[in-house]
């Protein structure tokens, strides 16, 4: 941690000449303290930190896969999304959710609310229930701040500490609305994540399981079937890892030992839930058949 | 649920209101000795009794059961009853279609090789690492997929407009808090 600080100071020492620290030594000050405190693993992001954290990871993300085209099913998985979210132990986040363009099947959350999720994992669910269980899986690690634990912990330290300098640096180069540089601090550091790889590891298994039961919680106390995250496992199990070891089947628990963890769990929700819909026709009306 | 507190009303619950279709050609196995059932209910007769490893097609879901046919004869399942062995090739899209190679050259992603993980964290096959890293952030596109967001109202008359029922369900570990009602 204090070599850290020091190397911070050391980076803005290099950046700034002494008059302008002067002319910027409150706003400076006040960027070196957030820049020190996020290099503590024991410290909590403020909810402003973790949304600005996660839009520039977001932004990173839909430099790579764009939008989807369809004002429809953009809305359309926001009101699913948002609903869900107002379920959760977060409601008020600034829940976004965003369908990507790409044929491959994933969904990734980010830090503070934002979820992407492909056209190659949409189109591959036959419910609304099913697309409920993959959005509340991702809305879970939101909630449970996988994201920033795994950012904060031991092994990714030395990127960790790389966050702080955006911070101080950004704030020195800012002033008006965002005078700490939030905002742009969220956008390197997002990009920064992406970068180094940090953000890309994959999550440890009991996170995928803890994020897998409050997902089927959050599914069922919004009136979906439980079961959808289910279908959505089934679907994944019958789906090739295509040998390069590259595929989230290499990297993540199997969907077959997911499916396990869930069978001791889902009856238990399945018993409190009041007449759960899957909605199959509202999906395939906004998705279209496949 | 419902289906258990009136046992009567389970089967046309379960048959009409709940199971969404297959996909096309699902093919399973049971995981272990299980039982056909005539509806989707423990209570239910039973149609046939299926050794493990019966491979079952699989016609629809709903809730904890799924329809299937077994060696000429249809019924339901327990969802956690059976497997599903890997089929289809990640690249492929349902509709036939390679897609991955396809839209990879589309958006400049073919051809990257890497040794890193695939990210993911519901997914099968991810981007790259490397097309992410070195994507350039599109804050444009942020605020597109911004201007979609749903507020409270918004997600709240969706809801009503499919009846959907919600229901106090405590977090996992968390027993006491948020009782059914």
């Amino acid at each position: 941690m204090r070599r850290a600080a020091w190397m911070l100071a050391a980076a803005l020492g290099l950046a700034v000449p002494a008059s302008r620290a002067i002319d910027f030594g409150s706003i400076l000050n006040k960027a070196i303290d957030t820049g020190k405190q996020l290099h503590d693993a024991n410290r909590e992001f403020t909810t402003e930190e973790e949304v600005a954290l996660g839009e520039g990871l977001a932004s990173g993300f839909l430099g790579a896969a764009p939008l989807a085209k369809d004002a429809n099913l953009q809305r359309y998985v926001n009101r699913v999304g948002k609903w869900l979210a107002l379920h959760s132990d977060r409601p008020d986040l600034p829940w976004t959710f965003g369908v990507v363009e790409t044929d491959t099947v994933n969904a990734f959350a980010m830090p503070g609310g934002t979820v992407l999720i492909t056209r190659g994992l949409v189109k591959r669910l036959s419910s609304e229930a099913e697309l409920a269980g993959a959005l509340s899986h991702e809305i879970a690690h939101v909630v449970l701040k996988h994201q920033l634990k795994a950012i904060q912990s031991d092994k990714n330290s030395e990127a960790f500490a790389s966050l702080g300098k955006g911070l101080a640096g950004e704030a020195i180069a800012r002033r008006g609305s965002d005078p700490v540089g939030l905002k742009s601090w969220g956008a390197n550091a997002g990009v920064e994540l992406l970068k180094n790889g940090v953000f890309l590891r994959p999550l440890d298994r009991s996170m995928e399981y803890e994020a897998d039961k409050l997902g089927v919680v959050i599914a069922a106390r919004s009136g979906y079937d439980p079961y959808g995250l289910v279908g959505v496992l089934e679907m994944l199990a019958q789906v090739k890892s295509d040998g390069s070891g590259l595929s989230v089947l290499d990297t993540h628990p199997a969907p077959a030992d997911r499916l396990a963890e869930l069978e001791g769990f889902v009856p238990d929700v399945e018993k409190r839930v009041r007449e759960p819909q899957a909605l199959e026709a509202r999906f395939r009306k906004t998705v279209g058949a496949q | 649920m419902a289906a258990m507190r009136f046992p009567l009303l389970a089967a046309s619950i379960v048959a009409i209101l709940l199971p969404w279709a297959a996909r096309a050609d699902e093919q399973g196995f049971t995981n272990r000795a299980t039982e056909l059932k005539e509806r989707g209910a423990a209570d239910a007769a039973t149609v046939a009794s299926l050794p493990e490893n019966t491979p079952v097609k699989v016609l629809a879901r709903g809730g904890g059961w799924t329809r299937v046919e077994a060696g000429g004869k249809s019924g339901w399942v327990r969802v956690f009853h059976l497997r599903f062995p890997s089929s289809v090739e990640s690249g492929a899209s349902s509709s036939g279609a390679s897609g991955l190679g396809a839209l990879g050259s589309a958006l400049g992603f073919g051809g990257t090789k890497t040794t890193e993980a695939r990210l993911a964290s519901t997914g099968i096959r991810g981007l790259s690492t490397e097309d992410v890293k070195n994507a350039s952030p599109d804050p444009e596109e942020l605020k597109r997929m911004q201007s979609y967001r749903a507020d409270r109202g918004a997600a709240e008359r969706f809801a009503r407009e499919a009846k959907l029922a919600e229901a106090r369900i405590p977090a996992p570990g968390e027993p006491g808090k948020g009782e059914s009602r």
